[in-house]
């Protein structure tokens, strides 16, 4: 059985329109004129138990507002989602008993107290027994390392100290649903890395089912047995992220930083069509192409045949990439 | 030129929206402080009408409504808000950056606050100090509108404003001590209210009391200018008590200079 | 209830270890609102000095009416003053996410995160007024029994006005100067209402009732009158207001739209 479903979920906000000027600005403060901007458009999925789903989009693609759709923030404007047997909106103060939720952006920590204090309060507000808060506590020291710095005031916390504490705050009454929006957004490698293993080690050993949102690629690669992308509230893609790549192509991008910034004038990658494009910046020269159709070392080769190089980096696009790649390549297939 | 007005529209625009939403809160703001001056005024009212005399303590009714407004309307002209931003920049740290400025720290914050100011002053004027005028003019046995008083009125005013700019600019500086600005905000505006002259007209007070809170530099904020408006004083107090207010205000910004000078030793140990 | 009560004390507690962290500051308020609220009493003493009896009342009774209003104004900025903080900003910045992803109502919720000591200013203030003039009310048992009821319930009018105006924000985003704007009426309310004219009057009788918060309730105690109109009358308001808040605030969470992360 499903843990989450989610059935023509649908999310319209109306927006005030604003015509330009002073004369318009008194106008709309006086009758306001009003448009109506779909958010989310009839999203239908559903996820397993245990199971970490990487839900990505491009910034204001509605990602944000379908979770807290599902958290019960907000009211869809149709269609539902039915999480652990409950419709958050019906029942939201039982349903949120069995969930967990972290905003990235926002912190749920009290913020001049010892980060303790956060602990004991939400104990109570959780109703959680003595006996399972300790347990629960001890298991969360381990994962997230709190002990460094749990009795420090949260407004001394680093931001990764801050992100390790917020997402031991939504797991303390050991939900059955944990949501995490960006929970790596702004940290550095290091602590991300601790944060992505502590997910791990939670889905493993409580077999919690996780809705996670990033930009960052690794997130999902790390994570993620299942990829959901939307784009302009719609679904686009939903899938292993091997099947994300193959079907949307390896997006690569090589760095080359070149001896003479001038010598760049010379490069002609018109050969490979239109699957490469390149930008410069001084001396370095980003390359972006298809992975499936030129092969790296062709890139390679054919750049250190032009110009002289100084050094070069291959990465990995990030899933902003992939979106807009999505996007062109679907675009070109309705013209 | 044309390119240069498209690309900049949308930027006023927003701006202009922004300041509207900002007005349409400060007038309801002002509307609601409009309403504790209407209570006084009932309560003058009821007062007069139990007493049996028709002046008290020199007040005539007339006298007394025009003074419960115009002390009201002075309150919001002469209003500063420098405290609590310096307050805020001790607290956020952001103080620091005004000492990187290669402008002097009050005159900083005189120009970011003056510009607002004449906006809120300006449309709360129309009404309000409106009002005042045609209460003035069609009401019966009030003072004659007088154009020396009221030219003096808005010299001792404006004095007024540039002490209470001073004063607060000093004041936020108990933020290095408190921590926090709320609670000495709290007494500071308690004490302010009462020995300005705002809740009552000092003339009220015990004569010794009085004789000492107009020397203060409080009866500077609000009292002199209202008083001078109804033209209570002779030619000779006049000259002495913008002096006076003259003098507090030339105290002040030498002691907003003091403290500015110990505020930037103790960043630099503290670092902030 | 039991549990109400509970989380109750653990969020004081936690409210008041925040406010030691800013002690110095937080013993200055304090004095300064007790000052504020001394202050004000010397005001009224300089407005009897001029007359024996305004509209009818004493000097002593007036003080009741002034020590009355204060106690359901006390208590509602002692326990309720976060409903400030929707209308300002908890709302408009998205904050109010928080609450709803809590198992517990969000309105009891916002309620009690604070804890506003200072109000302990106005509250001992209000105490001393009424001990110091308790002497013009010829008490009997049954009017101290209706004292102790009607605090609660002056209380919830406060209150009501606060939720209701603070729910606005739900649709407006902002709605902190409409509160303010209502709420600075409660001004009227420390004196007989026959000192303001006719629209005024109304105004505070059924539209934003504070006077239902101490003239009428008060008025009734000094001269035992019309116990049904001021007593009953502060009953029916308390709870029809508080009502339509509630629903005004339940529908207000439905529509609330959150704000971009």
């Amino acid at each position: 059985m499903s843990m989450i479903e989610v059935s023509n979920l649908t999310k319209d906000f109306r927006k005030t329109i604003k015509s330009p000027g002073l004369v318009g600005a008194f106008k709309s403060l006086i009758k306001p004129k009003y448009e109506t901007f779909e958010a989310v458009k009839d999203l239908s999925f559903e996820v397993p138990k245990g199971e970490i789903l990487g839900f990505i989009g491009a910034n204001g693609a509605g990602k944000s507002t379908t979770i807290k759709m599902l958290t019960g923030i907000l009211t869809p404007t149709s269609g539902y989602c039915r999480i652990n047997d409950k419709i958050p909106q019906e029942d939201r103060q039982n349903y949120v008993k069995d969930i967990g939720v972290v905003f990235g952006q926002r912190t749920q920590l009290w913020w001049d107290l010892p980060l303790r204090e956060t602990y004991s309060v939400l104990k109570e507000i959780y109703n959680v027994p003595d006996k399972d808060f300790y347990k629960r506590m001890d298991f969360l020291n381990e994962v997230l390392d709190l002990n460094d710095f749990i009795t420090s005031p949260v407004r001394t916390l680093s931001l990764g100290q801050r992100m390790r504490a917020d997402i031991a705050a939504s797991l303390l009454h050991n939900p059955k649903v944990l949501f995490l929006d960006e929970p790596t957004i702004g940290l550095d490698v290091s602590v991300k890395d601790k944060i992505r293993h502590a997910i791990e080690q939670i889905n493993q050993e409580e077999q919690t089912t996780i809705i996670l949102t990033t930009h960052d690629l690794g997130d999902i690669e790390l994570l993620c047995n299942r990829v959901f992308m939307i784009d302009h509230g719609q679904e686009v893609f939903d899938g292993t992220i091997k099947q994300l790549k193959n079907r949307f192509g390896h997006i690569r991008e090589i760095e080359f930083e070149l001896v003479n910034a001038e010598d760049a004038n010379r490069l002609n990658f018109s050969q490979f069509g239109s699957a490469i494009e390149y930008s410069q910046n001084e001396k370095n020269v980003r390359v972006k192409f298809d992975s499936s159709k030129v092969s790296v070392p062709d890139v390679i080769r054919l750049t250190l045949s032009q110009v002289d190089v100084q050094d070069i980096s291959v990465k990995d696009a990030d899933i902003e990439d992939i979106v807009r790649r999505i996007f062109r390549k679907e675009a070109a297939e309705h013209d | 030129m044309t390119n240069f007005l498209r690309k900049y529209r949308p930027f006023v625009s927003a701006g202009i929206e922004e300041a509207i939403v900002y007005r349409a809160n400060f007038i309801l703001f002002a509307l609601g402080n409009t309403l504790g001056a209407f209570v006084t005024y009932f309560l003058w009212k009821a007062v007069f009408q139990s007493s049996t005399n028709s002046s008290l303590n020199g007040f005539t009714f007339p006298e007394m409504v025009l003074y419960i407004f115009l002390s009201f309307f002075t309150g919001i002209l002469t209003s500063s808000d420098g405290s609590s931003s310096v307050g805020d920049e001790v607290k956020d740290g952001s103080i620091a950056m005004r000492i990187l400025k290669p402008i002097s720290f009050t005159a900083n914050y005189f120009y970011e606050e003056i510009g607002s100011k004449l906006i809120d002053v300006g449309v709360l004027a129309v009404p309000l100090f409106g009002g005042i005028l045609i209460y003035q003019i069609v009401g019966e046995g009030t003072p004659v509108l007088n154009l020396v008083n009221l030219l003096l009125y808005f010299f001792s005013a404006t004095i007024a404003y540039l002490i209470n700019f001073y004063f607060n600019i000093c004041f936020s500086f108990t933020v290095f001590f408190f921590r926090n600005l709320w609670g000495s905000n709290v007494l500071k505006n308690a004490l302010v209210i009462f020995m300005s002259g705002s809740l009552v007209p000092l003339a009220f007070f015990p004569p010794v009391l009085q004789n000492v809170l107009k020397l203060l530099p409080f009866s500077s904020l609000l009292y002199t200018p209202v008083m001078l408006y109804l033209g209570k004083y002779s030619a000779q107090q006049t000259v002495s008590v913008l002096l006076l207010q003259i003098f507090w205000l030339i105290f002040f910004i030498f002691l907003a200079k003091i403290v500015w000078h110990f505020a930037i030793k103790h960043l630099s140990i503290q670092g902030g | 209830m039991r549990r109400v009560l509970h989380l109750e004390k653990i969020f004081i507690s936690q409210y008041l270890k925040q406010t030691m962290e800013y002690k110095a500051d937080f013993i200055v308020g304090v004095l300064g609102v007790l000052l504020n609220q001394i202050l004000n009493l010397i005001f009224l003493q300089v407005i009897f000095s001029q007359v024996p009896k305004l509209a009818g009342w004493s000097l002593q009774q007036i003080v009741f009416i002034y020590g009355f209003a204060l106690i359901p104004k006390g208590l509602d900025h002692l326990f309720f003053d976060n409903l400030w903080i929707v209308g300002q900003k908890l709302v408009r910045k998205g904050e109010f996410d928080k609450y709803l992803t809590r198992p517990i109502n969000p309105l009891f919720h916002v309620l009690v995160e604070t804890f506003q000591v200072d109000a302990f200013g106005e509250l001992l203030v209000g105490v001393i007024l009424l001990v110091m003039s308790s002497a013009t009310v010829h008490w009997t048992l049954l009017k101290v029994i209706l004292f102790v009821v009607s605090i609660p319930f002056a209380t919830a009018i406060y209150t009501a006005l606060k939720i209701g105006t603070s729910a606005a924000a739900f649709w407006m985003k902002k709605s902190n100067t409409i509160t303010y704007l209502f709420y600075m009426f409660n001004d009227f309310a420390k004196y007989p209402v026959s000192i303001f004219n006719h629209l005024i009057r109304w105004i505070i009788s059924f539209v934003i009732p504070f006077a239902f918060t101490a003239f009428y309730p008060a008025s009734y105690f000094l001269t035992g009158k019309n116990v049904l109109f001021n007593l009953g009358g502060l009953v029916v308001i308390s709870v029809v207001f508080l009502f339509i808040s509630i629903k005004i605030w339940d529908k207000g969470i439905s529509s609330y739209e959150s704000a971009g992360s």
